[in-house]
């Protein structure tokens, strides 16, 4: 089983606690990798992980909403494995985070009844988004590890390559990897995702459009009548431009740009009423759908720089928590945003409070430059704990690192051989 | 409609460099007496060279940081209405990640602009046609700082290299045009007048951020009107932010690391390859002809060449290497979306900057430039004050900076910082050269250029510098 699994943990923290996790978060994220909590360096099938605090929140009806800690994770199938190595290697850890939630036993602690807590508290994903589906991250660091390999190779096996063909250079290249033990695995190409997987992600592919077909008769009439409802809520709903807090923003790009990656972490109130609720529910829907079956391979609609991205909906759907990991500073991932998928956050993002004003969902938006990038800096929330398994391999990188092996298993003409050293 | 430009309120650095103007200094003050310093500024506005015409003998500008036009007594909501970068600054540790200003360049370690540097709230540009004249508009104006509040915490002296920068190579040739201004560029390189100056639509087709004021708070209907019909007064329009940092060159190590590298099986020096080499990292030849055009030797006649995209030609970097300054300091059509489409120079437009600097220190002597081992205790300082101007200094400037030239993924590499101005830590990063059979790669790049001073200003419109000097 090689597909990747989004694990998102949610529980309250107790009344009066919440800067002791703070304070315990913040050591944590000193060493992320090895720290004496959550060592998630150790883990073998992670991609990224996260944990940050939602603090407390007054709703839309001036309801209190207890604050929160939770625990993202992007790994790779079956969850259960992750969730066995964080009672393993972390299990004194979780108790020190987790006695300062709600539930949680206070005495008598098993690993038995931590696994029990934990699964307890997962709160499902809407929308999983993830740059190529069924690429382990055992699979991402070997690939790596196989392109510095033959880089090496060409710094130090001569001086000069130029004058050989490119099919001398490629055989010599082949042989160097066939020779070298530490390569060995690289003799296969890489495992694929698992029959179940498969069949489970084909059913849905067909299965939905089925479904929306069969639907038709009633949607056809419901149609004409929700781009009414849209429309008028849309010239109705509030878009005020705020600029975001100072120090907010200062706590926010403190945790930045350590890396070539980035992590964004974000919460928001979905608007007041059904109308809303049920055009939420239906776009995740639909974006589940694009995600899985459309946005799988290397390219979320002309964005190539997000390793992973979900939209979880939590408290009772007043609220939605959208949380990625991407290449690259803020400015360039919001540039991305609205140059290149606007529509696609306009038909999410609309839904939430505060957001600037579309027309026919995807429209305006976040093409109103600076009032999106504000909205976008309000609502994000600081990721007090991150870590990522390849920190300094973007996106593409990983793709390209895919590509030069997966050019070793066939043989080539003049031409495939030329277009492959041109990966390197 | 676009409305018309309104040059007279331009402060001219806006609208040219001063080319014909070849000695310029920038003095960097303290305002020690608030009211003293407005009374100051009231009477040198009248002096300030507007954008309209090209002045023939001298030139005046100012800026001011965000600490200078505080001081200057600006109320908090205004205040707040600047741009985040400006108001907090060049130096904070966070930014600092962000532009490669670590190290040998941390701001801790600055002669201006830092953390542990006197305070600067104003940068006075002098230009002039030459040295001596320079020096008595100088001194007309330095003798009135100590009677007019404000202390001359530095003054920083230009060298003019003719068209050369101090690694010897034909340096400012590609300049965005400002959309409105008569002359004409091609559509690629033609970016809206509201990338450059506040108050304008920019390539959004959006007015930037920029304080806009109620007019009662303007009594003295000091301020031109808010363009984007607000119905308010615009503080911002015809501003900039400009950009000034000051890049220390280590020119003997350039050329003696490019030397090194370069070297004939029997330890000799290779002076043609060795310029190849360094052509490479810059993407143009000396003279300025670019690679993209004539990858195997220099061609003086293609000096100012501009009129190009690479896509076309050079999609994979076999003439100008993916990795060269000038290809990603100005990618113009290499870029996703969709390289080589309108799509991709459209979003290129938006990440432009209007360069004015100049460069400092004397020349290392030619002779001395292999032979001489440096010491940069003993060796003189060189380099160049980079200023530049752009209306979003994190879309621009910091984008450009981050993003493109000290981005070590730039365009699918892996560790290619800029070869020329880019940082390469932790142990030196590499420089790839695409080539057939297959790349050849420079590994262990050391730092080149380094940042020993630097600030965001605010240049305002000249009817804002009176309403600063009045309210």
């Amino acid at each position: 089983m090689t597909h990747q699994v989004a694990l998102t943990i949610i529980t309250e923290i107790k009344a009066g606690e919440v800067e002791d996790i703070k304070q315990l978060l913040k050591t944590m994220s000193d060493n992320v990798a090895c720290n004496g909590v959550i060592p998630f360096g150790k883990f073998s099938n992670i991609h990224f992980a996260r944990l940050f605090v939602l603090d407390e929140s007054i709703d839309l009806n001036g309801a209190v909403i207890a604050p929160s800690l939770v625990l993202m994770s992007e790994c790779d199938a079956p969850l259960g494995r992750f969730l066995n190595e964080l009672v393993d290697m972390a299990g004194e850890g979780l108790d020190k985070i987790y006695s300062h939630c709600v539930d949680y036993p206070a005495s008598e602690i098993t690993r038995k009844r931590r696994l029990a807590y934990l699964r307890s508290k997962i709160v499902n994903t809407s929308v999983f988004y993830v740059n190529t589906v069924g690429r382990m991250a055992q699979q991402i660091r070997q690939e790596s590890q196989l392109r510095n390999a033959i880089q090496d190779f060409l710094d130090h096996a001569q001086q000069d390559w130029s004058g050989r063909s490119s099919l001398e250079v490629r055989a010599k290249i082949l042989a160097y990897i066939r020779s070298e033990r530490t390569l060995s695995w690289a003799r296969k190409p890489p495992a694929q995702p698992g029959l179940f997987f498969k069949l489970k992600e084909t059913l849905h592919m067909v299965g939905m459009p089925l479904l929306v077909l069969v639907l038709l008769p009633v949607l056809i009439p419901v149609l004409p009548i929700w781009l009414l409802l849209l429309r008028i809520h849309e010239l109705s709903d509030a878009a005020p431009h705020f600029k975001p807090d100072d120090a907010h923003i200062q706590d926010l790009a403190a945790l930045e740009d350590h890396v070539a990656q980035n992590q964004f972490t974000a919460v928001g109130y979905v608007k007041p009423g059904w109308f809303r609720r049920l055009t939420v529910w239906g776009i995740l829907l639909a974006a589940n759908y694009g995600t899985r079956h459309i946005f799988n391979k290397e390219n979320l609609a002309g964005v190539k720089t997000i390793h992973f991205a979900r939209w979880v909906v939590i408290n009772e759907q007043r609220r939605v928590i959208f949380a990625s990991n991407y290449d690259g500073s803020l400015e360039s991932y919001m540039d991305d945003f609205i140059d290149k998928v606007a529509w696609g956050l306009n038909a999410v993002f609309s839904n939430g409070v505060g957001f600037p004003r579309t027309s026919w969902l995807i429209f305006g938006g976040a093409k109103d430059e600076q009032a999106f990038k504000d909205y976008l800096r309000i609502h994000q929330i600081p990721t007090q704990v991150w870590y990522s398994a390849y920190d300094h391999l973007i996106a593409l990188n990983i793709a390209n690192n895919a590509k030069i092996r997966a050019g070793l298993y066939s043989k080539m003409n003049k031409t495939e051989a030329e277009e492959w050293l041109r990966l390197l | 409609m676009a409305d018309t430009l309104d040059l007279q309120d331009m402060q001219g650095l806006i609208i040219r460099g001063y080319g014909n103007l070849r000695a310029a200094c920038y003095i960097l003050l303290e305002i020690s007496d608030p009211q003293l310093a407005k009374i100051w500024l009231n009477a040198q506005a009248g002096t300030i060279t507007a954008g309209q015409a090209r002045p023939e003998e001298k030139a005046f500008n100012v800026a001011f940081t965000y600490a200078g036009i505080k001081k200057l007594g600006l109320e908090p909501a205004i205040l707040a209405m600047f741009s985040n970068e400006f108001i907090n600054g060049m130096a904070v540790p966070h930014r600092s990640l962000l532009l490669g200003d670590v190290e040998e360049s941390s701001p801790a370690q600055w002669i201006w602009g830092g953390p542990s540097t006197s305070p600067i709230d104003i940068v006075l540009m002098l230009f002039a046609v030459d040295d001596r004249e320079l020096s008595d508009v100088y001194n007309t104006y330095a003798k009135t700082f100590a009677t007019s509040g404000l202390t001359e915490v530095l003054k920083l002296d230009t060298v003019d290299l003719g068209n050369k920068e101090h690694f010897g190579f034909h340096d400012g040739i590609s300049q965005p045009v400002m959309e409105g201004l008569p002359q004409t560029e091609t559509a690629m390189n033609t970016i809206k007048a509201g990338e450059f100056v506040l108050g304008y639509p920019n390539e959004y087709g959006l007015y930037t951020d920029r304080p806009v004021i109620k007019p009662v708070m303007d009594p003295k209907g000091l301020l031109p009107r808010d363009s984007s019909g607000s119905g308010n007064v615009d503080l911002g329009r015809n501003g900039s932010y400009l950009v000034f940092r000051q890049l220390r060159q280590d020119v003997r190590g350039f050329w003696q690391f490019l030397d090194e590298a370069t070297k004939n099986p029997d330890g000799s020096s290779n002076p043609s390859a060795r310029i190849k080499l360094a052509s490479q990292m810059v993407g143009r030849w000396p003279s300025g002809a670019p690679l993209l055009k004539t990858p195997d030797q220099d061609d003086p006649q293609l000096a100012d060449a501009n009129d190009f995209a690479y896509y076309q030609t050079d999609p994979y970097g076999f003439n100008c290497p993916i990795g060269a300054h000038v290809r990603r300091a100005n990618p113009r059509d290499s870029l996703d979306p969709q390289p080589g489409s309108e799509q991709s120079i459209a979003v290129g437009k938006r990440h432009r900057i209007l360069r004015r600097g100049r460069e400092y220190g004397p020349p290392v002597d030619a002779a001395e430039l292999l032979t001489v081992k440096k010491s940069s205790a003993e060796d003189q300082d060189r380099g160049l004050h980079f200023l530049c101007l752009n209306a979003n200094i994190s879309r621009q400037f910091e984008f450009v900076q981050h993003t493109w030239v000290n981005n070590p993924h730039f365009d699918e590499l892996y560790d290619d910082a800029d070869p020329i101005i880019g940082t390469h830590y932790p142990d030196g990063g590499t420089f790839t050269m695409q080539a057939k059979p297959v790349r050849k790669r420079l590994n262990s790049l050391p730092r080149f250029v380094s940042v020993v001073g630097g600030a965001y200003f605010f240049l305002p419109g000249i009817r804002a510098i009176r309403y600063l000097a009045n309210h």
